[in-house]
């Protein structure tokens, strides 16, 4: 492997060639050993092209240096964007020092990919264009088994990871007295409207999204992220419940998201107001229940000392209620 | 000592760097995302998403024996909180109130979800308390010992299973868990003492809670 790198360095015209090969096989739909062979492929012309920018050569390699740097810039703009080393296995399989792990790799390409959703959609189209930024071949779709459902998932976990990092954040200043607490029901709609508006710069496109989220097989993990950031808020508004309340809070809270965010993708007023009046109605819908279920279970509690007055009662009338 | 001192910086650590964990894997950023802990928390910060699940439905499935427990004492008082057994029960009942209320602080600060079948273990845990103990004081007595018995096994089993992982790491927990189970012993023996076994019908009765308690325990685990 590593002697085939070195074989690759001294023949630059067998790289020019490999990309152009690359490139041309443009299908999501591989079989499993092309695309193990793009993902090599790519992988080597990522390592040389970050490895030729970023690491510095030895001193032997001078001569191919001067070569290998005009190549480069012709090659491609990306690896100049703040990423992190990327270096080759060698035959031992030890990991040079800044490995990127092919999650990482994805991660990258579906953020720089976002950047394309409002002229392609959430498509495979937007992810090739995302990965030519970063110098890769349009074949690293390929690494994508679930195309564009990769890309939606990825953009909801991105954003419910920033709505995680901002209560976190605000929760500390609280903690830290730097800030007033909020009511719960405020919070909540801080909270979502915070986590809706992430939406703003996609919202052309997202009902798209809607449906891609909605697709069978994408249905777990789509569930999985709504429930994570539900719970996410929940936590820092404060709800340490132990009962049957921690269901009935999450589903309320799903519900007020998920209605909201159909409003919000049809809504066409400034700033989106009639979606935060809305979230505010529903809001107070979810408080008021909340107080009606509470004097539910203080009559409830009321009736059942009632019964239990008529019960024993009834035991005495009965004389079965003498101590033994 | 020197464990004091590592909790102390775990502490620290989890408070100090609290907003910035958050960024790390799901599963730390979880418990690590708890700024509330004022003390020593009884897990280690997980280390993966199977340690996180594991250690949830062992909390899972305390939390919901603890909660059924409390009900079965509730109901056995409501019969016969008035005679001569009524504060052994109510004994033994503030005992199992404060496990319940161990296990709520352990599941709200460490964001365990709670069985969704806690009122269902409300009802039927009421249900069995008081229909013992209409069978007299050796009828609540035996179910006090079938329950505590099953109960006892349970936590043994998963001192078991922490220790075969991994004791140094749950040490607190292991502490907690021992403490709880000699405690749901000493309601068996009491049990014991007090005529338990002089109800008719007893090894029946003993069977039959028992297989419930170990339905109860596998299906809370799960849901």
């Amino acid at each position: 492997m590593a002697a085939l790198i070195r074989g690759l360095r001294a023949g630059r015209v067998l790289r020019g060639l490999g990309s152009v090969a690359v490139q041309g096989t443009l299908s999501p739909q591989c079989s499993n050993v092309r695309r193990g062979f793009h993902r090599a492929a790519l992988l080597r012309l990522a390592n040389d092209s970050k490895s030729d920018t970023s690491v510095p050569p030895p001193s032997y390699h001078e001569v191919d240096t001067a070569g290998e740097s005009s190549s480069s810039s012709a090659h491609g703009e990306s690896s100049e964007d703040a990423q992190p080393n990327t270096s080759f296995q060698d035959q031992s399989g030890e990991h040079g020092e800044d490995y990127e792990t092919e999650e990482q790799l994805q991660a990258r390409i579906l953020t720089a990919a976002l950047e394309f959703v409002p002229q392609h959609g959430w498509t495979v189209e937007a992810i090739a264009a995302g990965a030519e930024t970063l110098g890769l071949s349009s074949a690293s779709t390929g690494m994508f088994n679930n195309g564009a459902g990769d890309l939606a998932l990825h953009f909801v976990a991105q954003c419910n990871a920033q709505l995680a990092e901002t209560l976190a954040e605000q929760n500390n200043q609280v903690q830290l007295g730097q800030a007033e607490s909020k009511k719960t029901a405020e919070f909540l709609r801080d909270a979502v409207e915070v986590r809706l508006r992430m939406l703003i710069p996609y919202i052309d496109t997202w009902p798209q999204a809607m449906s891609i989220l909605l697709l069978p097989h994408n249905i777990p993990d789509s569930l999985k992220h709504l429930s994570t950031m539900v719970d996410d808020i929940w936590y820092y508004a404060g709800d340490r419940s132990t009962d049957v309340n921690w269901y009935t809070r999450r589903a309320a809270l799903t519900g007020i998201y998920n209605t909201t965010e159909l409003v919000m993708v049809q809504d066409s007023s400034p700033d989106f107001e009639e979606t935060w009046a809305f979230l505010d109605n529903r809001i107070k819908d979810v408080v008021n229940m909340a107080n009606t279920a509470k004097q539910v279970q203080a009559t409830g509690e009321a009736v059942v000392q009632g019964l239990m007055g008529a019960a024993i009662t009834l035991k005495n009338l009965t004389g079965m209620n003498q101590r033994r | 000592m020197q464990r004091a001192a590592k909790c102390a910086l775990r502490l620290d650590i989890s408070r100090a760097f609290c907003p910035s964990n958050v960024r790390n894997c799901r599963a730390v950023n979880r418990v690590n995302g708890s700024v509330s802990c004022r003390r020593y928390s009884v897990l280690p910060p997980p280390r993966d998403e199977e340690e996180k699940a594991m250690l949830d439905s062992m909390l899972r499935v305390d939390h919901a024996g603890e909660y059924g427990a409390n009900r079965i004492y509730a109901g056995q008082m409501a019969v016969l909180g008035r005679t001569q057994t009524g504060p052994l029960i109510q004994h033994m009942w503030d005992q199992e109130k404060m496990h319940l209320e161990r296990f709520n602080e352990i599941l709200g600060e460490h964001r365990v979800r709670p069985t969704l079948l806690l009122p269902l273990w409300n009802i039927a845990g009421f249900a069995l308390g008081a229909c013992t103990a209409l069978l007299g004081k050796e009828g609540a007595m035996a179910c006090t010992v079938a329950v505590e018995e099953s109960i006892s096994e349970h936590y043994n089993s998963q001192i078991r299973t922490l220790m075969e992982a991994d004791p140094e790491r749950y040490t607190e927990l292991l502490q907690l868990i021992k403490e709880f189970r000699d405690d749901e012993i000493e309601h068996h023996d009491t049990g014991l003492e007090h005529d338990a076994e002089s109800v008719p019908g007893y090894l029946l009765l003993k069977t039959a809670i028992q297989a419930g308690c170990k339905a109860a325990i596998y299906i809370s685990q799960r849901i």
